[in-house]
């Protein structure tokens, strides 16, 4: 069944029937409890990914690899990660495989691509949620390109925490256009230390955007913040 | 020993640290609270608002909170007051209480809303009189802290309160007892539905409708009795009838109202025949159709009134067997007017179903007046055909202004009028042309255009 299965993969395209790939599906789902099926699950999987099947066929398989991968797929994602037609999927997937090899990959994917794969990059460092993920983004702060900077901030206050705050602080800062993705992932920052009971942080960075030099609407926000604080305070 | 002393001291002194700074940290949050409830901005109140009635919890903060009142305009103030409602700590009742004395409408209003929330059954006498004063606001206000406020001896204090009031607070009392679902007190609200004051009994007769249950319909039919024909007398019918809806089956629906018709003097019994056309059911047209169609001719009538009112079209085939073989013109006329009224109920049938009724009752219609009838009731058959079936009589000037309303109100709908725009288009230019209503032909230009038309209340 699995082998006609892979075999229908190789003609699947964009309106054939879903059917014809269950059994794929269903591996998948009995390689939760084993991992010998699901390392050899994985190893058809990327030999899909690198035969010439179609696009369609290409976003199923990343799919699946997203939800068994490991860092054996991370090459193979890594090149489709390039590609204009599959690089959607194919971060799906990395942003998901556990382990500092898919970490890597979209770093160097950040570095080396352009335009809106770049952008896409740099959004799925931020959705792995990884602290080490801060190093490989702060740079793109200073980028030229004002998306970049805005998807490098989304991306850091998605990853929240103290060391994303740390970077983000200076960049405001030094900032001369458009702040308020900066600020409002600098916000997002101080609402997970909040979060993380870390409430002497989050007030600290609450208070520094409440000033009335800040936009009425940034005001707001901190203002909140540091009630939450307060009342985060009086319950501990 | 004295060691032993030490150590305790230390113990304790350990022990109190925390709470320390808990109401450290409290004063702090309340000071934040405080400064943001003077805030010219209103979202920034708004947020402090939002602690207020959720954070910083304990009487004394409340008692901050509360302080606060007399240095705030009136706007912040009801503000607050709200919040402090919402708080639901009563150690603001003493300050909310002062407020029902401000000269803002609003601030006293919020302040009788919070007392729903805080205050306690020695506000009653307050919420009383607050009940039937001059401004609607504060009505409306009393009334919702009524029906929120949480004391198990409230409900029977208003039950006995609303036997000796005024007819105005009596039917405000009765009001509320219906919003609080203040089903042990239903005798008091039974009483009330033949009270010498229709308001109070139109009152009481809605909050029956609301949380009546089948055991008091025999109680209830008095109440309809004592209804004075038209408005009130209709409302009461409905209100029983929402009240036999309780009951899921028909039948045993029928079998209730018949029993607890069974309680009411023979002689007044035919004045519920219409309340029974409105109860309906297979049981209930039995019973009706034997009056209709009876011996005695004073009865007939009430029977087919009542058979008129039924509230789907299962009484009609009953009714057209009536006047088909009605040797008096008077029945005869009645009987069908009510048979065109039931067909054309907007019920559980489909469109086309009421427009093969309608086409029925076309064919049956003897004089101009059934036949203005029919074509009146035919718009409520929402279909292109029903304008294609009233559409030949534009051209007889007897039914040209019936033909005229009726194909303006289908037009009316737009999921018919839409896909056979061209048509509707052709015949709402006869409209134009044939009507002097000024109405009509506003509608019949903007249903051409595509607009919509709101029905003027």
């Amino acid at each position: 069944m699995l082998d006609q299965a892979f075999e229908a993969l190789k003609k699947y395209d964009y309106g054939t029937p879903i059917s014809e790939l269950q059994a794929i599906e269903d591996a998948v789902v009995a390689s939760h409890t084993d991992a010998a099926v699901r390392q050899d699950l994985e190893k058809r999987l990327i030999a899909a990914l690198d035969s010439g099947i179609s696009r369609d066929a290409k976003d199923y398989v990343c799919r699946k690899v997203a939800m068994i991968g490991s860092p054996a797929a991370v090459p193979v994602l890594s090149k489709l990660a390039a590609s204009e037609e599959n690089s959607h999927l194919a971060r799906h997937a990395l942003e998901r495989i556990p382990g500092p090899e898919a970490a890597a990959a979209l770093a160097t994917a950040a570095t080396q691509l352009t335009g809106k794969l770049k952008i896409g990059a740099i959004a799925s460092i931020g959705a792995r949620r990884e602290t080490a993920g801060v190093a490989s983004l702060a740079p793109f702060l200073k980028d030229a390109d004002p998306a970049v900077v805005r998807s490098a901030a989304l991306s850091l206050g998605t990853i929240g925490g103290a060391e994303a705050a740390a970077v983000l602080q200076p960049a405001i800062q030094s900032a001369t256009g458009d702040k308020t993705a900066l600020i409002d992932s600098l916000l997002q920052c101080a609402e997970s230390l909040l979060n993380s009971k870390k409430t002497a942080e989050a007030k600290a960075i609450y208070e520094s955007l409440s000033g009335d030099q800040q936009p009425r609407l940034i005001r707001l926000a901190a203002t909140r913040g540091l009630l939450a604080c307060g009342a985060k305070a009086v319950e501990s | 020993m004295f060691r032993r002393s030490v150590s305790f001291l230390m113990l304790l002194a350990l022990c109190a640290i925390p709470r320390i700074a808990g109401a450290d940290a409290s004063s702090d949050l309340v000071e934040q609270i405080v400064k943001l409830l003077s805030n010219p901005d209103r979202e920034f109140r708004a947020a402090g608002l939002e602690k207020v009635r959720t954070s910083a919890k304990g009487a004394a903060q409340t008692q901050a909170f509360a302080a606060q009142l007399p240095k705030l305009d009136d706007s912040a103030r009801a503000a607050l007051i709200t919040a402090l409602g919402d708080r639901g700590d009563a150690a603001a009742r003493p300050a909310v209480l002062e407020q029902l004395g401000s000269t803002n409408e609003d601030v006293r209003a919020a302040a009788l809303v919070a007392l729903g929330e805080i205050g306690s059954a020695s506000d009653l006498a307050v919420l009383l009189k607050s009940l039937t004063s001059a401004s609607g606001a504060e009505q409306q206000a009393a009334r919702i802290a009524l029906t929120r406020m949480r004391d198990a001896t409230l409900v029977k204090t208003i039950a006995a309160e609303s036997k000796s009031a005024g007819p105005q607070l009596r039917g405000k009392l009765i009001e509320v007892l219906a919003a609080r679902r203040a089903t042990g007190e239903l005798d008091a609200i039974i009483a009330a539905t033949t009270d010498s004051d229709g308001g109070v009994r139109t009152i009481a007769m809605n909050a029956l409708g609301q949380i009546g249950k089948p055991d008091q319909l025999a109680a209830m039919l008095p109440g309809v009795l004592k209804a004075e024909k038209g408005r009130e007398r209709d409302n009461a019918e409905r209100n029983v009838a929402e009240v036999c809806k309780r009951i899921d089956n028909e039948d045993q629906r029928g079998a209730a109202l018949i029993s607890a018709l069974g309680t009411i003097d023979a002689g007044q019994r035919d004045e519920l025949m219409p309340l029974i056309g409105r109860v309906g059911g297979r049981r209930l047209i039995k019973f009706v159709a034997d009056i209709a169609t009876g011996d005695d001719a004073s009865r007939r009538s009430v029977g087919i009134d009542a058979l008129g009112k039924w509230p789907d079209a299962s009484s009609a085939d009953t009714l057209l067997e009536i006047a088909s073989k009605a040797k008096d013109a008077a029945v005869r006329r009645q009987a069908f007017l009510a048979f065109v009224k039931v067909c054309a109920n907007r019920d559980d049938r489909n469109d086309q179903q009421r427009l093969e009724r309608m086409k029925q009752a076309l064919k049956e219609a003897r004089t101009t007046e059934e036949k203005i009838a029919v074509i009146n009731r035919t718009r409520t058959a929402y279909d292109v055909e029903s304008m294609r079936l009233v559409r030949p009589f534009l051209d007889q000037p007897e039914y040209c202004q019936a033909a005229c309303e009726t194909i303006v109100e289908l037009a009316h709908q737009r999921q018919i009028r839409d896909p056979n725009k061209a048509e509707f288009d052709s015949v709402l230019d006869q409209v134009i042309k044939l009507t002097d209503n000024k109405e009509l032909i506003e509608r019949a230009n903007r249903y051409k255009r595509g607009e919509t038309w709101e029905r003027k209340r």
